[in-house]
């Protein structure tokens, strides 16, 4: 190791040191006045991107429920943009939890509890955690160029059942796939996990609002899908080459898993240079995910509960008529016009909105035209001058 | 929140809203109501295009 003294003009001195490398190596030193900026030095990151690609992988939005029992489909069930593909692997609960790995400054994570075991694992049979990315929003992969980037996913997991576990990068556009294995070393522990994946110079991403990348986290898979070898390179997708050596997740009503903390980042890194999760505030976070799910009820109260919080309240017009229309403009524009759900206080059923007067139910109807605002009517008369139509609304555009 | 899906949609029917359609009415098995927008890049209707490619599945008009 070589080093160069500078003594400075009254006292003391600085020391630049050249770091064991081999090779000729070249730093320059950009042409300007000020002073480097030598604290917090392992904290700079030249991110690509302004924000985490990811959003909500600290699990703290769930606008639609922070609990869900019963769930043996596919769909985002809980936690903002966090879906699952799941078929004939077991029954599940999703719950947005407060256990976290200590001192990484998460305050929530993605718990799936499994309910009903599947012991005897199907053919056909998946279940995979994924998050679906917008096809315009990862341009900056400059995937299927010369110029393709590396892409590193990182996640905190805790499960019940240790072994193999299979991580995927899916290009939804092109049908190709990556996977990689990880383990999970210790049952009912948090770990963090690094994974790196090599860059594709096949197969562009649409620059458009559909869905077109994913990052799937398998939990289980039957041999339709690990009959094969597992494909560890970017290829067109090969169904039994995509989950082989994955564990049965559902393999008893013991059985957890947790996540949080999950990141993408631009580029190759391990365990040691990942940069640090992107911590943003919950309003912020909030706001981007209203980009594919909005409602008229209180954060923290699941959608279709019955409560009056947040109804909308219009009246009739005209003795005898009983015709009430009405118009909404979402606070966030939607990724695509999207599908609605009329809610009433009542609970439970949907497609109606209740009479002020009598507590009645009323049907409706609503339609989205544009990704900004959206119509409601009420379809059968009800009422006269004055009387009330109330109702709530989910809408939702999802990947 | 359930995915839409072919295979829980029970019924789909044209919505008439401001002299138009471009709204479906579907109702899945365990009658929930949705309010589908005609548009491409929404995933309920991809699913409702699936629907209806298969034998039988029609979409009713408006009442």
């Amino acid at each position: 190791m070589s080093s160069i003294k500078l003594k400075g003009s009254s006292s003391g001195d600085v020391t630049i040191t050249v770091p064991a490398a081999a090779g000729t190596n070249t730093v320059t030193i950009p042409a300007a006045t000020g002073n480097l900026p030598l604290s917090n030095l392992d904290h700079v990151t030249n991110r690509p991107n302004a924000k985490p690609l990811v959003l909500n992988g600290n699990m703290a939005v769930a606008q639609r429920s922070t609990s869900t029992t019963g769930i043996t489909g596919g769909g985002h069930h809980t936690i903002d943009r966090m879906k699952v593909d799941l078929s004939d692997g077991g029954t599940w609960t999703q719950t947005q939890d407060a256990d976290v790995p200590t001192g990484q400054g998460f305050a929530n994570s993605w718990k799936l509890d499994c309910t009903t075991a599947d012991t005897s694992v199907a053919a056909g049979t998946f279940h995979v955690a994924r998050y679906l990315f917008e096809g315009q929003d990862l341009q900056l992969l400059k995937k299927g160029t010369s110029s393709a980037e590396k892409v590193t996913v990182s996640f905190w997991i805790k499960a019940t059942v240790t072994g193999t576990y299979i991580a995927e990068l899916y290009d939804v556009d092109n049908d190709r796939q990556i996977s990689q294995a990880y383990t999970v070393s210790s049952a009912n522990t948090w770990e963090k996990k690094v994974l790196s994946f090599v860059a594709d110079t096949t197969g562009a991403l649409g620059d458009d609002n559909g869905s077109s990348f994913s990052i799937n986290l398998w939990l289980s898979a039957g041999s339709n899908f690990t009959s094969g070898t597992l494909n560890t390179t970017w290829a067109g997708q090969n169904l039994v080459n995509r989950v082989v050596g994955q564990v049965n997740s559902a393999s008893s009503t013991d059985n957890n898993v947790y996540f949080t903390g999950l990141q993408m980042e631009v580029g190759e890194y391990d365990a040691t240079t990942i940069p640090p999760f992107q911590h943003e505030s919950y309003g912020d976070n909030l706001q981007r995910c209203k980009r594919y799910c909005q409602s008229t009820f209180s954060q923290g109260t699941a959608i279709g509960a019955a409560t009056a919080a947040g109804i909308i309240i219009t009246c009739a017009a005209g003795t005898g008529i009983g015709r009430v229309a009405t118009g909404h403009q979402f606070p966030v524009s939607f990724r695509a016009v999207p599908t609605i759900v009329i809610h009433n206080q009542t609970g439970g059923t949907t497609g109606s909105g209740r009479n002020g007067d009598t507590g009645g139910l009323i049907t409706m109807s609503a339609g989205a035209a544009s990704t900004d605002a959206a119509h409601f009517e009420n379809s059968e008369n009800f009422g006269n001058d004055g009387a009330q139509l109330q109702f709530q609304f989910s809408a939702t555009s999802e990947l | 929140m359930k995915q839409l899906t072919k295979e829980i949609i029970s019924t789909v029917k044209k919505v008439i809203l401001a002299g138009e359609v471009n709204t479906y009415k579907v109702v899945d098995n365990d009658n929930d109501v949705y309010f589908v927008p005609i548009a491409t890049d929404n995933t309920d209707y991809q699913a409702v295009q699936e629907w209806e490619a298969i034998d039988g599945n029609n979409i009713a008009d408006a009442d």
